[in-house]
This record gives C-alpha cells, structure tokens and sequence, in this order.
C-alpha cells in the first residue's frame, strides 16, 4: 500500500483541495475509459455508507505508514490534515461534513461565523464562540491562535501551510516565537478576538482560516519539535498513547462541548490507529472483514491488484468508497529546452500519449479517470472537465507522427522523464506510448523524499517530469498561476510550473483575471483560460486519480470527503454496532 | 568425500586428475547432470535472449493492452494469467507484457549480474587472499584487517544504502560493484588459508631454491594449487549473488525500469500472489530452479575440488 | 587473556569509527537534501536557509561529522531557544521525519528485531542441528540424502517466497492465524508467539538448510579426527563420543556462522519485517531510506555493525569454551 498513499501524501503536501461543485464529477458521467462499461468503483459516489452511526464502541483505522505530522503548524498533507482537524484540534473556520459538493462548503468551527473582512479585504477579523476548552478544561483563547500562526514561522517546525507567511504584513524575517519575538499583525485584544492584518487584500482568507496553521496550541504546551507526538487537543477526542509508527489510541475528551460544534459527532468511544501494515494485507482484512477488522476503515488507498477481489464481488464492492482527489497528474515538459521549445514537438506528445495506459498503469478506470482538460473537474462547471483537446484516449499516432514530422523530427528523438518511484509504471505507460512515434524515453526514478527536489533543478532536470497539482481553493487562482505563470519559475527548488512554462498572453490575462470582482465571471475566465495554455501545449494531460477506501461491515456514515482528497470524514464515522467494535 | 583425503591434501586440484573426477562425478549421479543440464539451459536462455523471445514474437517491453481487463485492475484476460498460444506463459497484469519474453530477458539481466559480480569477487579475492597469504608481513596484516573491516560492515544495509544514493550510472554495473565490493573477503579468506598451507611445500620450497621469482612462483605453483578450492567456492557463489539480485531489486532499488530482472519480476508480482499466481509462480521458480542447479553443482564441485573443506 | 580482550575491544571501536565515517560520506553525497524535504513543495529560499542551519547541514562534511561522534558522548543540544532539544548519552541525534531521539527510536524498535532473530535462530539451530548431525552419522544412507535434498531445495527457496506461501495457507485460507502484528512478549506470551510464529517459519526454512548443511559437513570432518578414533577405542559409548567429542570440535564453524546471522539478524531483517509487517529495526531503515532521514540511517547502520562485531568477538571468545584445542 506504501506505493498509492506515499504518492498521494507526497503529491499532495501544499494542498488543501477544496472541491467545488463536485455533484456530478464521476457518479454520472460516462465511463470514460471504455464507453460500452460502467465505471464499477463510482457507484458510491456522493453518497454516505452504512447509515447513521450508533454512539459507542471502538473504531480502527488500518495504516499503511504514520501520520507525517500531526502537530498543527506543520501538518500539511491531506488525509493527516483530515484526521487532525477532524479529531483532535479545531480550526477558526472548517468544512462542513458531507458527501459530494456539500464537502467544499465553509462552516465556522472555533469562531461564530466565517470572519469579518475590513480595509478592503486586508483586514479580517474572527470572534471566537464561548466555552470552548481544551483536554484539561482551560479554556481556548484567541492567544494561542496566534501563538501557533507564529509557531508555523519557526524553521525548529518545517512543513506546515504557508499562507501566513504569504500573506500577513511584516512577517519578513520572522522566525517564530521561540527567541520571545511576535507578530504585530496578529492582534489579540481580548481572549476571543483575534484580527489579522495582510499584506495585500485577501478576499479567500476563511479558506485558508480552514489550515491547522489556525487551531490553538496553548504557549504552556509547546514542546517545540516533539509537539508533534503529542498535540494537545481541543476536539472531540485526545491522545491516549502514540507510538510513532506503529500505534495511535484516542480517548474522548470530556472538556469538548459539542454544543459548540456543528461539525463533529465524535460516535466511536475510541479510536485505534494501526500503522505500518502491509497494504495488501489491510486490503485482504477489509474484504473479510472478520472480528475487529469488521470494525475498521482502511487509511491507505486500495492496492490496485486487489481491485479483482473487490470489484468481482457485490458485496464488497458495495463497501468501497472511491472520491476524487481533485488533483491532476500531467507528463509536464520543458518548454525552455529543445526539441520541446516547438509546441508542435509538445503538441505530438499530447497526442502519442496513451492514457489508456496510463489509466491502467495505475489501477484502471476504478481508481482514476482519464484527464482531458489541466484543471481538475471541480473547477469546472458541472464538476466535469471537458474534453478541451478532443483527442482519442489511447492517443492519436498518425496525427502525432504528422507533428513531429512538420516539427523536422520524422525519426523521433531521445529524451528522458523522471517520476516519483511510486510512478514506476506510469512512467512505463508514458514511455511505451511515446515510444509509438519514435520518441525514445529513459525513465528516471527518483525516491519520494528527492522527486521535488530533484525536478526543481531547473538547470539539470530531464525534459520530461510527471506530476501533478491539486487547487487550494474552489478557484482557478490556486491552480493555474501555480502551474503556467511564467513569473514563479525557480532556478533551483522550482515547485509548480515544471513546464516552465512563460507566455506573456497567459501571464497577462492571469493578472487580469485575478483583479476581477466577480467569482462567478472570474472562475468562467479562469475555464476558458485553462482551454488556451492547453493549446499551446506546455503539458499533456494524463489522469486525475481517485482515493479507493474499503470499510468493513460494523462501519457507517463513512463518505470520501471532496476538500481531503477523498479521504473518510472522521468527522462522521462510527459503528453500526458499537458492542462489536471492542479491542 | 570421494576422494581419499590424503591425496587432495598433498596437491588438491593439481593438473588434469581433478576435472577427470569431475567428470566421472557427473557421470555418477543424475541430479549432477539435470543441475548441469538447467544451467547450461538458463545460460543459453540468457545469452540469447532477444533471439529467442523473439520466437514468441513479444519484445519484453512491449505492452499489450488487450491481454489484461483495465476494469479489474488490469489482470490477464483468460486462465492461468493469460497464457496463450500468443502469450506462452501468459503476460504481466497492468501492462499486458509477454511474461515468456520477460522471463527470459530476466535472465540475461540477473545472471549476467550474478556472474560479473562473482567474477570480481573471485579476482578480487583471490589476489588479495595470494598477497596476503604468500607475502605475509604488512601485506597480510593490512589486507586482513581490510577484510575484518569489510565483513564488520552490515552488507545488505550498505548495499541498499549504496543503490538509492546512487544516480545517473548504469544500475547493472553499479550492482555489480556493490555485490562484489563486500563480497570479496570470503574469497580472501580461503585463498589466504590455502596459500598459507601451500607456502613451505616442498615443491615451492624447491622452485625458491632453484632460483624462481615470487611472481612465478605465484603463477605456477601458488595458483594452481588454490584454484580447486576456489572453483568450489566459487560456484556456490553464484547462487548467493543471484539471491542478493534478486533481493536488491525486490527492495526496489535494483535494475532500471522497464528492465526486467527475476528480482524485480518477483517483487512486483508478490502483491498477486492470489489474484494472479502465475505471474508470481513463473519467475520465482525460474530463480529457485537455478539456485539449486548451482548449489548441486557447487555441492559436486566442492567433494571433488576440494575435499578437507578450505572454508572451514 | 585480559590483554586480548582490550586489544580487540579496541578494535571494535575503530571498525564503528570506519564504518560511521563511510556512512556519513555516503549519505553527505546523497542528491536529496533533507532540509528540502522537511520544508515541503512551497518553500521560500530564506526559509530553506533557516532550515537548513538549524538542522546543522551547513556546516562541512567533516565538522559535521565530528559533532556527530563527540555528540554521542557528550551530548548535544539542537534547535533555538524555547525549542532547543537536549539530547544526552548516547546521542544518535534526532530524526528529521519525527523529531525522535534516534537512540530511543532503536531501543524502541530492538525489542521487535530481537524477537524475531531469536525466535528463529532457535527454531534453525534446532532443525538444522538435528537434520545436520543425524545425516552425518548416517552419511550415505537415505535418511543422508533425503534430508541434504531437502536442505538443498530449502535454501534455494527466496523467503519472500516462503513468507507468501505460509500467509497463503494459514492465515487466508485456513484463517489459522492472525495476520502477524507485533505485540510484546511481556504483556502477552502467547499474543507475542502465535504472532511471531510466521515470520519465524519463513526465516528459520531459509537458515536451517543452511545450518544442517554446514554443520553435516563439519561434523563429518570432525568425526574422522584421529582422537575421536581414539574415544571410540578407548570404548566410550558412542553417545558420549559424539556429544563430548564429535560435536563440540564439529561446532566451532557452525558457531562461526551463528554469529555472523545472528548479528546481522538482530539489527533487522529488512525483508521478513516489511513482508509481515513487523516494526522492526529493519523496516526502520527501509523507512528512513526512502524519506532520507539521515540520523535514523546512521543510527541503524552503527547498530547494525556493533551487532555484527560483537557477535563476531563473542564467538572468538566462545570457541575456547566450545573447542579445547582453541587458547588464547
């Protein structure tokens, strides 16, 4: 299992993925990846499985691997941002929990509504609701807020969110409050008020006010680094024990009010996660869901050669949950370097690449879906991309072999991908269709831990990389900027715009499309735009991946949530027969 | 323990008596003769892989899309993973790759890196064994605690280590290197040992006094006598450099993709061993079978060459 | 005697020097920068610099790694100010995944490897023993052959191969046993064993055709020594010559190879660990490979080889014990 989440977790690590208007995104739109079948993991799309949920009883969550961080200031990968902010720590503003597009509607959660925005947007104000407490019974305050915005500065804490440091006025050179410094942008004056002051207008702050960069660590409980092994909660639930790697126990926090939470239902009377598994093994244990393992959700997603064992039988299948990432995967290619400074070269490998192929390489059309526009479904009206190139799945090679050859390059040429290790097969998949109109590719693999890293080096990366990128926000601003705009390239530590990709009709249009007033004007622009970079073709678009989740038969009201990527709302989920779920 | 100890003692391995054992070893019993038979099969399955994969008409890295269901997570259409009159042994889930052609081409990769491996441990070895054994002294005093420290480290930990710094160079050379930079001091050791014990024979004793050089006598006196041994030692050898292959790139850090190895095949086909035996069965058994041919062979070898045991 | 003992104990501690000085080589070339990878995919140039220095990676490669051995000795404080972290003897660091002390990490993570080279060793010393020594005093006879043949095929087998096929059969299909998950032995003996009984079938198969091969040869050779020739005249009965005799000479190489396994087992068997799971010192590193957690990396690799030599040096010293013929 190690392959799907690690991927997910890497490729995932500055998202926070809303989804918008995700209703129809996979459920009913046509199998893709053959017309004459029925995608057979999408038929619980959208919905909630299991019933409602009896209060009681323990649930277990089968891991692959630990928690990257769970201390609030530095979690930034997904599913973990999902179960910390779900179980153990409030945020000022949060997601509200349901299925399908419901999942990307904004809910206060520590504050009493979604913020007051002042001074054009550059000033946002939040009041925090009465009673709130931590696991020991003092009460939350609007300081230790700001102490954990002020902590996600400190360089002892890496990974976290960094809207803050984006955005918030006179944070250059701040590092943290370790050294007794703070932040004169973050006023506190009363215990529940707290205002931020930014740089520059920010009408989306109650989005980012959903990060865990913006739940509270009390100054008293900072540990610094080893905060992260044991974060002190204001939820629903607290840590009974945690051994990094291998086991995490929660026990419900009495101090929590849930009259003040609108969001949580906190069923389970405990919470056992169980870490480092063999992947296959937690897909085996799911399916017969035999003892305590009835009582268990699955953390990584389904290994794509156990999809037979699931999908063959009714029964089981019906216990699959199969969301939408909302992340799009492109082979991305670098337009500044030959041959791939000719868009008819680049325009060639948008139509060799099989993604049939790639599909398949990574667990068929049950755990992704072909991708045909750059970006994701859920910023699209529908919630469905649209086929904005029009090219045949499994590609279109007389075409691209007629591209390459008014290019100059009848015979092909060599060049290189690199990919993640996990992409093993994907990279596979690409070179293999590639390989069909003489483009000859090497793959290089790259571990995890050195992929970003290693294509950042816009000097000595290979022409080809493949990877992805997941919005921020319900907006086309937190997806193409990042990925075409000319102006965020890197010599080194390049994140993002991989294509480097620099077209001063893009750039210019993105400014213009940023400074409109009106979302609904600026999100159709933001369509139409993803249309034309398409055309000019700095990337190719390959797959948007789903999160496939099998529960056990003791579970309900699990659903993927759309802003975790897909992952279960731990919000939600519990037993159906509590007395079953002992451990 | 065939031959009588006493005249392997004296000059084991010596002029063309040994390989005439040998041969009346192989004559004597059958499993010798399917060992050596498999062998030879799997060697020539190597050497001319692309020739005969090409007699099923598949390369091994050629994707076949309508030989797996994408709807079942990309497993083989058909029984027994496939199999065929197109795909003999059947093909790769996901990928649809002929497993007949990869198997094969698997061969090539995962001999060829078991056998150059053995070949520089053997070399390696059995230099620095002679130098420290004949030369004694400080030779033999920084050789052997070059070898004490080598053994000392925990190899396959290295190794692993070694393979996922290590960028842009050829992965099969670089195994090699790997394999044999801690393996050499095994060799080492019983050459050392051997040469030690043949130092003060009369024979050498005799070619010293009549005037011959240290190299000479190294060439035609030292050499011969420790090459039975080490022909012993060096078969059983192999079989623990194709498991070590196969146990670098089953942790994902050996061969290139879409290279295939048996190691690498067997890795990615562990996680089907249900859903898919065959593709997990076909390689697997390719390596058991050759395992056990060399370890047989070595076994032969090793009673003949080289009875008192150097290694012991 | 006293004398050998320092003499070799010094050694030990320039082979860990040796072998923590190639480590860190090794890893200083390593093309991934941690710094870089704790940072995450929006990181700011300043603040990789920041990162960068507080986790001491800008300093050279050998101040570095001068820090890291007086450091384990000494002690070492790391971070600033209200988040610095004392690390006391033996300070292996912190891991740059987890902020764990490395050192507990290993003493955490130990008790797992332990369980599972041990349990297996019994298991191998007894079967292969057995098998090794009946076929050597029935050298030549069926119960010879047909257990050399099985030893054979035994260790040709990979134990990935072995590991699926006892998954298979007693834990999917039969349902048996539970599918393995580590719990330790003194709050559950019996939870501790039937989870372990796996991982130590699929390691023993492996390691007991190998003990019985190696110890059949020896014992053999042992056998045929004039003095057990004289034993057997004098008229001991048999059983006695081959116990207090035959045995203990024939030991010596098996006890050779024991602690060369059993001190590269005991800092994990990466392969056995990740295939059922267990969270040893094994899947530790694998773990820390893949993530780059240099700290963790080094702490395992010097576990790792401490085990290896002491284990070689306890064998020297055993051999005395074991085999009359050996003084120091």
């Amino acid at each position: 299992m190690n392959k799907r989440t690690r991927t997910l977790a890497i490729a995932l690590v500055s998202t926070l993925g809303l989804g918008l208007g995700l209703a129809g995104c996979s459920g009913g739109s046509p199998a893709k990846g053959g017309p004459e079948r029925k995608n057979p993991a999408a038929a619980n799309t959208g919905a909630v499985l299991g019933g409602t949920p009896q209060k009681g009883g323990t649930l277990t969550v089968l891991s692959n691997q630990d928690f990257t961080h769970l201390d609030p200031a530095r979690n930034w990968v997904m599913p973990d941002m999902d179960f910390g902010t779900r179980l153990l720590y409030r945020t000022l503003v949060t997601y509200k929990a349901a299925p399908g597009a419901g999942g990307s509607e904004l809910v206060p959660d520590l504050a009493e509504d979604l913020g007051t925005p002042s001074n054009g947007a550059k000033t946002w104000t939040f009041r925090l609701k009465e009673g709130l407490k931590y696991e020991d019974g003092t009460p939350v305050t609007s300081q230790d807020v700001k102490h954990n915005v002020e902590r996600s500065f400190s360089p002892d804490l890496p990974g976290g969110p960094d809207y803050a440091a984006r955005y918030l006025a006179g944070a250059d050179g701040y590092q943290g409050p370790a050294q007794g410094k703070h932040l004169a942008s973050v006023k506190t004056p009363d215990a529940r008020t707290i205002v931020f002051e930014l740089r520059k207008p920010f009408a989306e702050f109650p989005f980012a006010a959903t990060l865990p960069t913006f739940a509270p660590v009390p100054a008293a409980q900072d540990k610094g680094p080893q905060y992260d092994n044991r974060p002190f909660s204001s939820g629903p639930y607290k840590i009974e024990s945690y051994a990094r790697d291998k086991r995490m126990v929660l026990v419900r926090n009495p101090h929590w009010n849930p009259a003040t939470d609108t969001v949580r239902k906190a069923y389970p009377d405990r919470i056992v996660v169980t870490m480092g598994l063999k992947g296959n093994q937690i897909d085996d244990r799911l399916i017969s869901s035999a003892g305590t393992d009835a009582s268990s959700v699955a953390w990584a997603a389904l290994r794509p050669e156990s999809t037979p064992k699931v999908l063959t039988k009714p029964e089981v299948r019906a216990r699959l949950l199969a969301e939408s990432s909302s992340c799009t995967e492109m082979v991305q290619m670098h337009t500044g370097r030959a041959p791939f400074d000719d868009p008819k070269v680049r325009k060639a490998v948008q139509y060799a690449l099989d993604r049939e192929a790639v599909i398949t390489a990574n667990g068929g059309p049950a755990l992704n879906d072909p991708a045909t526009a750059a970006m994701p479904g859920s910023l699209f009206e529908g919630g469905k991309q649209p086929d904005t190139l029009g090219i045949p799945l499994s590609g279109d090679v007389e075409k691209a072999k007629q591209l390459l050859k008014e290019a100059g390059k009848p015979d092909g040429f060599a060049t290189s991908i690199t990919v993640s290790t996990n992409d093993k097969g994907i990279a596979e998949a690409v070179q293999q269709s590639l390989g069909r109109v003489g483009i000859k590719v090497t793959i290089e693999t790259v571990d995890p831990s050195a992929f970003y890293d290693t294509i950042g080096d816009t000097r000595n990366r290979t022409d080809l990389v493949y990877t992805g990128w997941c919005p921020d926000y319900p907006s086309g601003s937190t997806f193409l900027p990042f990925v075409f705009d000319g102006r965020y390239i890197k010599e080194k530590g390049n994140s993002g715009n991989h294509s480097l990709f620099r077209d001063d009709a893009t750039m210019k249009r993105m400014d213009e499309i940023a400074a409109m007033s009106d979302g609904a004007a600026a999100n159709k622009a933001w369509q139409e735009l993803d249309g034309q970079i398409l055309a000019k073709a700095p990337v190719a678009p390959a797959s948007v991946e789903r999160k496939p989740l099998l529960i056990g038969t003791n579970i309900a009201g699990a659903f993927g949530h759309t802003s975790y990527g897909g992952q279960i709302d731990y919000a939600t989920v519990g037993l159906k027969d509590p007395s079953k779920g002992a451990n | 323990m065939t031959a009588p100890p006493a005249t392997a003692a004296t000059a084991p391995a010596h002029g063309g008596g040994a390989w005439r054992l040998v041969r009346a070893e192989l004559r004597r019993r059958v499993s010798l003769q399917v060992a050596a038979a498999v062998i030879v099969l799997f060697a020539l399955m190597a050497a001319a892989a692309p020739l005969i994969s090409s007699l099923g008409g598949w390369g091994p890295e050629e994707f076949d899309k309508s030989a797996v269901d994408p709807y079942l997570g990309g497993l083989p259409l058909g029984p027994l993973g496939g199999v065929s009159a197109e795909h003999w042994l059947g093909v790769e889930p996901v990928t649809g790759r002929d497993l007949f052609a990869r198997v094969v081409h698997g061969a090539q990769v995962s001999l060829l890196i078991a056998f150059a491996a053995t070949a520089i441990v053997v070399l390696a070895g059995t230099t620095a064994g002679i130098a420290a054994g004949y030369f004694g002294g400080r030779t033999d005093t920084v050789l052997s605690r070059l070898m004490d420290l080598t053994m000392s480290f925990p190899s396959l930990i290295f190794m692993i280590a070694m393979m996922s710094v290590a960028r842009d160079v050829n992965r099969i050379l670089l195994m090699v290197l790997v394999i044999g930079l801690f393996g050499w001091p095994g060799v080492a050791r019983v050459v050392r040992g051997q040469t030690l014990s043949l130092k003060h024979r009369e024979y050498v004793d005799a070619a010293r006094v009549g005037g011959a050089g240290p190299w000479r006598i190294l060439a035609r006196d030292i050499l011969p006598g420790v090459a039975g041994p080490v022909i012993a030692y060096t078969t059983l050898l192999v079989p623990g450099m194709i498991a070590t292959e196969a146990a670098l790139s089953y942790l994902g850090v050996g061969v290139r993709p879409p290279t295939p190895s048996w190691g690498q095949m067997i890795a990615e086909s562990v996680a089907y061993y249900d859903t898919d035996p065959m593709y997990f069965l076909v390689p697997s058994f390719c390596l058991f079978l050759t395992v056990l041919a060399f370890t047989l062979l070595g076994d032969a070898l090793r009673d003949v060459l080289d009875p008192r045991g150097s290694r012991s | 005697m006293i004398l050998y003992l320092g003499r070799r104990l010094l050694g030990v501690l320039g082979v860990l020097l040796a072998i923590a000085a190639v480590t860190f080589t090794i890893f200083y070339v390593l093309p991934s920068d941690p710094a870089a990878a704790a940072c995450g995919k929006a990181c700011s140039d300043e603040r990789l610099e920041a990162i960068r220095a507080h986790m001491g990676l800008d300093a050279p490669l050998w101040r570095q790694f001068a820090d890291f051995v007086t450091g384990i000795f000494t002690g070492r404080t790391m971070g600033t100010g209200q988040y610095a972290l004392r690390c006391d003897f033996p300070c292996l660091g912190y891991s740059y995944e987890n902020s764990e002390n490395v050192w507990d990490l290993l003493v955490d993570r130990l008790p797992v490897s332990a369980s599972l080279a041990v349990g297996a060793a019994v298991l191998w010393l007894a079967l292969g023993l057995t098998a090794g020594v009946t076929a050597a005093l029935r050298k030549d006879t069926l119960t010879d052959r047909v257990l050399m043949v099985g030893a054979v095929a035994a260790a040709s087998l990979p134990v990935y191969f072995t590991a699926v096929l006892l998954i298979y059969g007693l834990i999917r299909l039969t349902g048996l046993l539970p599918y393995p998950q580590y719990v330790s032995l003194t709050s559950d003996p019996l939870g501790w064993a039937s989870n372990l009984i796996l991982p130590w079938v699929a390691l023993a198969v492996l390691y007991a055709a190998m003990y019985a091969r190696q110890s059949r040869s020896s014992m053999i050779e042992s056998m045929a020594e004039p003095y057990i020739r004289t034993a057997r005249a004098k008229g001991l009965p048999r059983r006695t010559v081959v116990v207090k005799h035959g045995l203990r000479a024939g030991m010596t190489p098996v006890l050779t190879l024991f602690g060369m396994d059993l001190g590269g087992l005991l800092a994990g068997a990466v392969i056995t660990e990740s295939l059922f799971g267990l969270p040893g010192v094994g899947r530790l590193f694998y773990g820390a490979l893949t993530s780059g957690d240099q700290p963790v990396i080094l702490g395992v690799t010097l576990l790792a080889a401490t085990f290896i030599v002491v284990a070689n040096l306890a064998v020297d010293l055993l051999y005395a014990v074991v085999d009359p013929r050996v003084r120091y």
